[in-house]
């Protein structure tokens, strides 16, 4: 026999979880952009990234040459031009201090209009290689062409020094490897890795599960919350729901359990597409799959679920307390950063020798034991503080909300 | 011999600085209508949420006498009280039985029940064929038949209304005022709040007139009217509250800080050039 308080709580959750289902736009937002958000995007960066590449791959872009001479060596005609520089030759200023010092050069840069995107200043030396030659490229770092003449001109250069280098290495009988490269590593040094690609994958997650997790929580929460607390009241259907039998804890708990179900099945989803989007589209060398203990996956749950209830909580009895639907995204849109901020320093907290009071601080404790979960480490006192500080924090939101709830405006249409 | 089933004595009920009411003291008997009139702000709708155990008395209490005369806290016995408030309160994504079974469900009533209960009175107020509908595009007259539909679906023995035929057309406010006489005859007891002082001398047999938060009058229509000597209920009303009504928005105070914000941030600044009536 299930007690009467139950089965309101119950009611209460299975309402507002219909509620939810009626309306597509709350579905497309918390369950199928959850789902798609990593596979496009880990379909769509590559893509675009190419496409923008491409994009400045087929731009000609104009350089100019300075160089005490009438020629630029012949070395580099052909690389220009099929890096598709059109180059101009004109004469080095001989009183540089140094060939980076741009001096009036930088104003014809900057102005764009049919002057040059970058400038190559190119100086022969004295020296007992083959060659010697000293250069300085000026661009413009805001302008995307002329970050692009740069690159395409950095390349020819080097190619350049490296047949240079090669040409005078061999008029010593010498290979580059013999001369630049004499104490080398044998072999694969992926080879000598002795983690497994399941550790280094667990590795890789835990460096951003727990801040998607914590981000995703804590903002699809919102939505949902303002709706069945300052929503209600906006629309009038709260004091008809006051009036019932179901007293407020309950109405509280119902409401609660709706909105965490929603938050948990979005945060569910965007994990469930990241996991297809590491093995169905990422490069199979990119990240393998981590191989989780039992005990590590009920750690992760439980961490998952426990933050879940306290972010919950803590944004139901936000919401509570505002007099509009206005006010309550007001005040919650920066109550985000507040979980977010935590979660992002979590990340960088060095587990090994950690101090155990990580493991009480509110929002870190979490996302460090989902940390500790993903690599597989069971520390028995991490646990123990991790999860017995978040049951407190959970129960402490949660009677917060309750406090919230039972106040006596709540009835107050705010229409 | 006719039995108090709600005791409302010595109730006040204060929001900050507010008196919304003063030492109210009632006995409202089963099979009464009671009609609940006040102007704005009178503390007809502080009233009818202390009935409703929504709001705690300053002072005084409010009981439910059972058929024992043991009395309970209102608001432990909610389950005896259907309400409809003046906001119907309804969810437009859910269809109409769907809003009375969520109530329903609330009052631990089976859905089966509450759904052959929602289907005789909805054949009562002419909505049946709209019981499945969303009511997203319902008239405010279908929302207001649902959200007394949904008050009763559980049987209560109370029913409180607040302005139940507010915006409904003339033959939907009769078929509400008729439901609500037929109910007072099945021995409900009705609390119906109005502004509109013939609809409740046709339907109530007692009326409660609430003014600046006190209790002006309480007798049937006839005796209120020999009380003032007046042909009408309207020439009654007036009578008893002649004094100036305050017109304020007791519920729901601000905080201090909010009121002080307020205070800062709002200036009674009139418009360069304006002109000043003294």
């Amino acid at each position: 026999m299930i007690p009467d308080s139950l089965r309101r709580i119950w009611s209460v959750a299975t309402k507002e979880l219909l509620d939810f289902v009626r309306d597509w736009r709350t579905l497309i937002a918390l369950v199928l952009i959850p789902i798609l958000i990593f596979p496009l995007f880990f379909i769509a960066l590559p893509i675009f990234l190419q496409g923008e590449m491409a994009e400045l791959d087929q731009y000609e872009l104009n350089l100019e040459v300075q160089i005490n001479d009438s020629e630029i060596p012949i070395e580099l005609i052909e690389p220009f031009n099929t890096s598709k520089l059109n180059y101009t030759i004109a004469p080095l200023d001989l009183q540089l201090n140094n060939l980076s010092s741009a001096n009036s050069d930088a104003l014809r840069i900057r102005d764009g209009n049919g002057q040059p995107h970058v400038i190559l200043r190119l100086e022969e030396t004295e020296s007992n290689s083959s060659e010697s030659w000293n250069y300085a490229i000026l661009y413009d770092s805001t302008s995307e062409l002329s970050n692009e003449g740069r690159s395409r001109v950095m390349i020819v250069m080097q190619n350049w020094e490296s047949d240079i280098i090669n040409h005078t290495l061999s008029q010593y009988n010498l290979t580059r490897d013999e001369a630049l490269d004499p104490i080398h590593w044998d072999g694969d040094s992926g080879e000598a890795n002795v983690a497994t690609s399941a550790q280094s994958a667990g590795l890789a997650l835990s460096m951003f599960i727990p801040m998607i997790v914590a981000i995703w929580t804590a903002s699809s929460a919102i939505q949902p919350s303002i709706d069945l607390t300052a929503g209600e009241r906006e629309r009038g259907t709260m004091e008809a729901l006051l009036c019932t039998p179901a007293n407020r804890v309950e109405l509280l708990y119902g409401k609660w359990l709706a909105v965490g179900v929603v938050a948990a099945t979005s945060v569910i989803f965007q994990l469930v597409g990241l996991l297809f989007a590491i093995i169905f589209i990422l490069p199979s060398d990119t990240l393998g799959m981590p191989s989780l203990s039992s005990w590590s996956i009920i750690s992760l749950l439980l961490s998952v679920l426990l933050f879940a209830i306290f972010v919950v909580a803590i944004e139901l009895a936000l919401a509570v307390r505002a007099h509009s639907v206005k006010e309550a995204g007001t005040v919650l849109g920066p109550i985000v950063i507040a979980f977010i901020v935590p979660a992002m320093f979590a990340q960088f907290v060095n587990l090994e020798g950690i101090e155990w009071w990580w493991f009480v601080a509110p929002i870190f404790n979490v996302c460090l034991a989902m940390r500790e979960a993903l690599l597989n480490i069971n520390d028995l006192s991490h646990i123990s503080l991790w999860l017995f500080s978040s049951l407190l924090y959970a129960f402490l939101a949660v009677t917060w909300a309750a406090k919230q709830f039972k106040r006596e405006d709540l009835v107050e249409s705010i229409s | 011999m006719t039995s108090a089933l709600l005791s409302i004595r010595n109730v006040s009920k204060s929001f900050a600085d507010v008196d919304a009411l003063q030492s109210v003291t009632l006995d409202l008997n089963r099979g009464d209508i009671v009609g609940l009139v006040g102007g704005n702000g009178a503390g007809k709708t502080t009233l009818l949420r202390l009935l409703c155990g929504l709001y705690q008395p300053t002072d005084g209490e409010v009981t439910y006498i059972d058929e024992n005369q043991v009395e309970h806290p209102i608001h432990k016995v909610r389950s005896n009280l259907g309400v409809v408030p003046e906001a119907t309160g309804l969810y437009s994504r859910l269809t109409a039985w769907e809003n009375i079974r969520y109530h329903s469900r609330l009052n631990n009533v089976p859905d089966k029940k509450s759904w052959n209960r929602a289907l005789r009175l909805a054949r009562a107020l002419d909505i049946e064929d709209d019981l499945q509908r969303p009511t997203r595009g319902f008239s405010r007259g279908m929302r207001q038949k649902t959200a007394l539909i949904r008050a009763l679906a559980h049987d209560p023995e109370i029913l409180l209304l607040d302005e139940p035929t507010g915006g409904l057309d003339v033959t939907s406010a009769r078929r509400v005022r008729d439901l609500v006489r037929k109910l007072g005859e099945e021995g409900r007891t009705v609390i119906y709040s109005t502004h509109q002082l013939n609809e409740a001398e046709q339907v109530c047999d007692r009326i409660i007139i609430i003014h600046n938060g006190t209790l002006r009058a309480d007798g049937s229509p006839k005796v209120l009217m020999e009380l003032t000597n007046t042909d009408s209920l309207e020439d009654a009303f007036v009578n008893l509250t002649q004094d100036d009504s305050r017109e304020v928005d007791v519920a729901e105070p601000d905080s201090k800080l909010q009121r002080f914000w307020t205070r800062i941030t709002t200036r009674n600044n009139p418009p360069k050039g304006g002109g000043n009536d003294s």
